[in-house]
């Protein structure tokens, strides 16, 4: 029983997944929804209060290579150097706009932790880069699923451009990410 | 309950005998602790994941395609308009019908807007199409507009569209408010 336990110890310890600090604490709106966020390829856009969006590339380091060669190509900046697709292959969220995205992959890494964006990647009518990120992401690969985490007090019009712009690009089937609603 | 067990066979006779050691090693606290881990581990790694809701939003229409015809008798649908401060909106009207009577505030709570929509369901004239029209408006937090698709799956109500609040509402809604 001991050893049988001791395994299960080990397979727990192996397979658990840290939770990676947030840049900025988000607190998402409960809900009934049992459903637990799938193991897909998974990109996430983060929504803070305030309204900046974070865009968060899947977790796999060539394609998000890729991703960056796609953005860079899209929009006409000089190619990254190798150390900045490294850098961006460990990044836990892009929240600057693509041409800032230069220097913020040249900080120290403990900088761009606690790195927090004043303005976010910007989504309005007239620049719609972090669609743009979704767009090409989908470009390295179309089974990517997209997440939508936002905070219970960001302003619904944020959120309604987000979905616009969402439909622009016919990208119409992605998760909200909520929290599970206590019982009472 | 951790101490090593030495059987201690009596000082008796002068000579000195090695002492014999009892090897077993009480291993109950190893075991204590190895299962603490195990329910710490199952536990974290079921909750770590959040909980998702599907969204799916309907296609834009194209160019050369005609908008399908979205009109809905008005005794069949509900349009909920969500304000400012948590609060929610309700009518069964249309431009001319609506005014301060009829546009009726209600609460995101069990007894509120679950039981406004399960009573303009029971009295819809074909239930099946019974449809939730939600008009967040821009004073909505997202908060307002998860709650009211959760609502729409506590109420079993499959067909819900969101769309923006018409101007002739918005005049009546501010009013309400106080604007």
């Amino acid at each position: 029983m001991c050893d049988v336990a001791f395994l299960l110890l080990t397979f727990f310890i192996l397979t658990t997944q840290f939770k990676k600090p947030d840049v900025e604490s988000i607190k998402p709106p409960s809900s009934i929804s049992e459903k637990l966020l799938p193991d897909a390829s998974l990109m996430t856009i983060n929504v803070t209060p305030a309204g900046t969006f974070y865009f968060q590339p899947v977790e796999n380091g060539t394609e998000r290579i890729q991703l960056l060669d796609n953005m860079a190509a899209k929009y006409k900046l000089p190619a990254f150097t190798n150390q900045e697709k490294v850098a961006f292959t460990k990044v836990q969220a892009v929240g600057v706009p693509i041409g800032q995205l230069k220097g913020f992959l040249n900080l120290p890494e403990d900088k761009q932790k606690a790195f927090k964006a004043k303005e976010g990647i910007p989504m309005d009518s007239t620049n719609k880069q972090l669609i743009d990120w979704v767009q090409q992401s989908l470009a390295v690969n179309p089974n990517y699923k997209l997440a939508i985490k936002g905070d219970v007090t960001t302003k619904y019009p944020k959120v309604k451009g987000l979905f616009e712009g969402l439909r622009d690009i016919d990208f119409l089937k992605f998760w909200l990410i909520t929290s599970q609603e206590k019982s009472n | 309950m951790a101490e090593v067990q030495v059987k201690d066979d009596g000082g008796k006779g002068g000579k000195v005998r090695s002492k014999k050691q009892n090897t077993r090693v009480d291993m109950t606290p190893m075991v204590d602790l190895g299962f603490l881990l195990i329910t710490f581990f199952m536990f974290t790694t079921t909750f770590s994941k959040p909980n998702v809701m599907d969204l799916g939003l309907p296609a834009k229409p194209k160019e050369n395609q005609k908008p399908p015809d979205t009109e809905i008798k008005l005794n069949n649908s509900i349009s909920l308009i969500i304000g400012k401060d948590n609060k929610i909106f309700y009518h069964q009207q249309d431009q001319a019908g609506l005014n301060d009577q009829t546009l009726i505030e209600t609460n995101f709570d069990r007894e509120g807007i679950t039981k406004v929509i399960e009573r303009a369901k029971a009295g819809a004239s074909d239930k099946e199409k019974f449809t939730v029209i939600i008009k967040p408006t821009d004073d909505a937090v997202y908060k307002n507009f998860v709650d009211i698709l959760d609502e729409m799956a506590i109420t079993k109500n499959e067909r819900y569209g969101v769309t923006d609040i018409k101007p002739w509402e918005e005049a009546i809604y501010k009013k309400k408010v106080g604007e």
